[in-house]
């Protein structure tokens, strides 16, 4: 393995938030290729980390010819819960983000190390500005999640805490793994006194444990609110269909359904795709590619659905597995295979977007043997 | 009981009409191939009980007015142990087979007169064992009426532990035939592999589990396989390209992780995960996982073998080889039976 150099490092991450600010303005208009980065970022990648070499070796790319984004072999994201993927030594760690909590304790979780954060925050702020808040700023942050210093290994919860903090600060409602529902009853108050608008940030399973506490709350937000949704239940509350939560989220902060707009992403990626509903009823997408279900990825993000079996691309609009390449991966793995079942549109705009079709099941149950998913669930 | 048990013999018997008609029945409903449903019903299943074994079975066992089981889509012999334990708590058996793959339940069932019901509606004071995943188990206890005795056979694993000092390719032989009966699919069946000693030593323990399973495999075929079985043995495979060695045989995989974090649990289809470790891994490595083992096979004797057996007191302890032989001594899986 190649000594790591921070300097390599910064270099590539100043060419990928150059990238980041000329794509969203104009993804044709990039100050160079989508693909020149990726294969770059690969090749530091696998100099520096293990299994990005190994896979490479296993797939018999070579990595010094490649030339095409796709070529760049795809970490499946149980990697990051095996071993370390990052390029730099764990003593250069500003953050590590780590997958969900299940019963399997820490070292079985996966882990997202960055030796900056400053990639991560650009990318989800240009992409939040575009379909979160296209239209203002001067919203309220009203976060259905704990605060950072409770979680502070939590993608998400980085994401939602600078969130919070680009829209002017913001209210935290999850404490201890509590929900406050009367702290969220009094925010909506204070938004309804100041007629001002709010996004409220929330988790899926958080918004049910809201919704089953709600009795007797008024919760109504004033026009121009909306409601960002993200993530399962793991167990962490009852199951709710989406349509179904989205539309009891809808009644009971007064928001309409567009307005309610759920986000596709994972730790593993430092990206995050977004419904447009939103932006489309603003009319800042194009309309007849919006509806609930279809997430919208960054112009830094290509992802291809791929053959569940041979793990070979298939031709957009057909139903695969997500694999996925994210420019602001830069110091782990820039392209990331899923178990999502995916089916890639091309939109109008250039961008990638996925309708996004659950999981892909793992082997049917034909005997006791465990499944997998058996064990991710709660102790 | 004791009928039970005969009749374990009538169908391990392949010139025994009853034991045709298992075959018959197993060979469309399992998944298993043909050699695999044969080595099933003449290796695997209960065809003999010791008065030790039947002393302890019955001392597992809590008598109820009337036993109703609800049998998961198990492995095609399981029906045959949990049938005679409810008869050892009941004369009154009532069960449920599973639609999807009832294995020998039908002909067991008819055979020893019990009753077979779509819905089971058990009364107060009765026993009520359910066998399928802990979700499921869960759901029946909480849909129960009060005062029914709800007993769950949750799903699990099985873990092998290849001790230092011992023959490599003798302790791959030996797990390769505990990973062979019902392609893997039984909670004994091992998953995963805990080499003592370093990363060269679970290397060639692993080809080693290679070759065996190459040889076996010749012998009893594995049963097709459906396409989200095949994808999940592709996304096992491409995270053990990325971490360490993948040996890929025609109906099986063994993937190396020379330098383990955490486990990673592969597809129940003859896939075996191989690590090296020595005791004092065995907490970071297995007690995240202690709850669902159900066996711990062994191959030798040491240190990591205690912390095994340790972390995971209520596995069945067995020898490489025997991992799918308990003896008919109670429910296979013992976890929480102590509570």
């Amino acid at each position: 393995m190649k000594l790591f150099s921070s300097l390599d490092s910064d270099a590539l991450h100043a060419r990928v938030q150059s990238f980041l600010r000329a794509a969203i303005v104009d993804p044709a208009r990039t100050p160079e290729g989508f693909d020149v980065i990726a294969v770059d970022l690969a090749r530091h990648q696998a100099a520096h980390i293990p299994a990005v070499a190994r896979l490479a070796r296993a797939r018999g790319i070579d990595l010094a010819t490649a030339t095409r984004a796709a070529e760049v072999p795809a970490v499946p994201c149980d990697v990051f819960r095996l071993t370390r993927v990052a390029t730099h030594p764990v003593e250069d760690d500003v953050a590590v983000f780590r997958t969900s909590g299940t019963s399997q304790g820490r070292e079985a979780r996966g882990e997202h190390a960055l030796r900056t954060t400053a990639t991560y925050e650009l990318g989800a702020r240009l992409w939040a500005e575009r379909l979160l808040w296209p239209d203002t700023t001067r919203l309220r942050a009203i976060v259905l999640a704990s605060p950072l210093a409770e979680q502070p290994d939590s993608s998400l919860g980085f994401m939602l805490d600078r969130f919070a903090t680009l829209l002017g600060g913001g209210s935290f409602h999850l404490r201890s793994g509590a929900l406050d529902a009367a702290g969220v009853a009094a925010a909506t108050a204070a938004a309804r006194d100041a007629d001002e608008p709010a996004l409220v940030l929330a988790t899926s399973f958080a918004l049910v444990h809201l919704l089953d506490a709600q009795s007797g709350l008024d919760l109504r937000l004033p026009p121009g609110s909306r409601v960002m949704q993200t993530g399962g239940f793991k167990g962490r509350s009852r199951e709710v269909a989406p349509d179904e939560l989205r539309a009891a989220v809808s009644a009971a902060f007064a928001v309409p359904e567009v307005q309610v707009i759920g986000e596709y992403g994972m730790t593993e990626l430092s990206s995050q795709l977004y419904e447009t509903t939103l932006a489309a009823a603003l009319g800042k997408w194009p309309a007849n590619e919006a509806r609930h279900g279809v997430y919208a990825a960054p112009p830094w993000v290509r992802v291809t659905a791929v053959d569940p079996i041979t793990l070979a691309a298939l031709p957009d609009g057909e139903i695969g597995i997500a694999r996925l390449v994210d420019l602001a991966n830069v110091d782990s793995a820039v392209a990331i295979q899923t178990a999502d079942r995916v089916r890639v549109l091309q939109g109008a705009t250039g961008n990638h977007a996925i309708e996004l079709l659950g999981r892909a099941p793992g082997a049917p149950p034909r005997g006791c043997s465990i499944a997998v998913d058996d064990m991710l669930g709660p102790p | 009981m004791e009928r039970a048990v005969a009749l374990g013999a009538r169908l391990a018997d392949r010139d025994d009409p009853l034991g045709k008609e298992a075959r018959r029945d197993l060979v469309l409903t399992s998944g298993l191939s043909r050699e695999g449903v044969e080595l099933a019903l003449t290796e695997h299943l209960e065809s003999a009980i010791s008065s030790d074994d039947m002393a302890s079975l019955l001392a597992a066992v809590k008598t109820a007015p009337r036993c109703h089981v609800i049998l998961a889509a198990n492995v095609g012999t399981a029906a045959l142990r949990a049938i005679a334990l409810a008869l050892a708590a009941s004369s009154e058996v009532t069960i449920r087979p599973s639609r999807r793959d009832p294995g020998l339940a039908p002909i067991l069932a008819r055979e020893l007169g019990i009753a077979v019901a779509g819905e089971l509606t058990a009364a107060p004071g009765d026993a009520l064992h359910v066998y399928g995943s802990d979700a499921t188990i869960a759901e029946v206890r909480a849909a129960a009426a009060p005062g029914v005795i709800v007993t769950g056979h949750g799903t699990g694993l099985g873990v092998a532990v290849i001790s230092a000092g011992v023959d490599l390719r003798e302790a791959a032989r030996a797990l390769a035939a505990d990973v062979i009966p019902f392609d893997q699919r039984g909670c004994l069946s091992p998953r995963v592999a805990v080499v003592e000693g370093d990363a060269d030593r679970a290397a060639a323990f692993a080809a080693a589990l290679d070759a065996a399973l190459r040889d076996l495999g010749e012998v009893v075929p594995r049963g097709g396989l459906d396409e989200a079985t095949r994808a999940a043995i592709a996304l096992y495979g491409a995270a053990i390209d990325a971490v360490g060695e993948r040996f890929a045989g025609p109906q099986h995989v063994v993937g190396l992780d020379p330098a383990p974090r955490a486990l990673q649990l592969p597809p129940p289809a003859r896939v075996v995960h191989v690590v090296p470790a020595r005791a004092v891994d065995a907490a970071r490595l297995l007690g995240p996982w202690a709850r669902f083992i159900t066996t711990v096979g062994s191959a030798g004797a040491g240190a990591l073998l205690d912390a095994a057996l340790a972390l995971a007191p209520e596995a069945r302890p067995a020898a490489l080889g025997r991992m799918q032989r308990p003896a008919l001594d109670g429910p296979v899986d013992r976890r929480g039976l102590g509570k």
